[in-house]
């Protein structure tokens, strides 16, 4: 077992409720594959530094898990097919570090 | 106020006080890397704003002749700002 980050953009013009179902998805399959979500995070609507398939801003989720070789291959061929996600990116890490998050709204 | 003055036209014109033109500036030249210290911030691809001043205004990364990083964190960097990109930060 080895952990893991990843990071999914969606599509800007989505509703609330889609957004939730996306987070719930991914969410549920990770824990179905002999994998465990350690924590989530929304970073929120962000400015894409480029055009992204015609789109200029998009929601971020972010996920820190721990799994194997099954969850990776599940999540990947899940989110090739996903069209509301715009991008996804994973990275493999020794140890995750919980307590910093860069990505925090200031209230 | 006198004092004060007189110490920041010293510091000024130390680089112009040398007694030879081929007499080495070693003030210049003796920086060490900001990312090596105790302490230092964390290098990773969601830390923005640290992956930001090692970036042209163009995109490009920064040599580290003149950032003065050490190579093994400068690859690192490299790495990183790489990352970042990918998923549209920078």
């Amino acid at each position: 077992m080895a952990f893991y980050e990843n990071t999914i953009i969606a599509r800007q013009d989505l509703a609330e409720k889609d957004l939730i179902a996306i987070k719930e998805k991914y969410n549920e399959i990770i824990n179905k594959t002999s994998g465990k979500v350690v924590k989530i995070e929304e970073w929120g609507l962000l400015n894409l530094a480029q055009k992204i398939k015609n789109y200029k801003k998009g929601f971020y989720i972010h996920y820190k898990f721990e799994g194997n070789k099954e969850t990776l291959n599940e999540i990947t061929n899940k989110l090739k097919i996903d069209s509301s996600v715009i991008r996804y990116l994973t990275v493999k890490y020794k140890e995750l570090d919980i307590k910093n998050e860069f990505f925090k709204k200031d209230n | 106020m006198k004092r004060k003055n007189k110490k920041f036209q010293k510091r000024g014109t130390s680089s112009l006080n040398k007694l030879s033109l081929f007499q080495k500036n070693d003030s210049k030249f003796s920086k060490k890397c900001p990312l090596s210290i105790k302490n230092a911030p964390v290098i990773d691809y969601k830390n923005i704003n640290l992956l930001k001043k090692y970036i042209s205004d163009n995109g490009k990364i920064i040599s580290s002749k003149i950032t003065s990083v050490s190579f093994s964190k400068q690859k690192k960097l490299a790495k990183e700002i790489k990352k970042a990109k990918i998923l549209g930060l920078l």
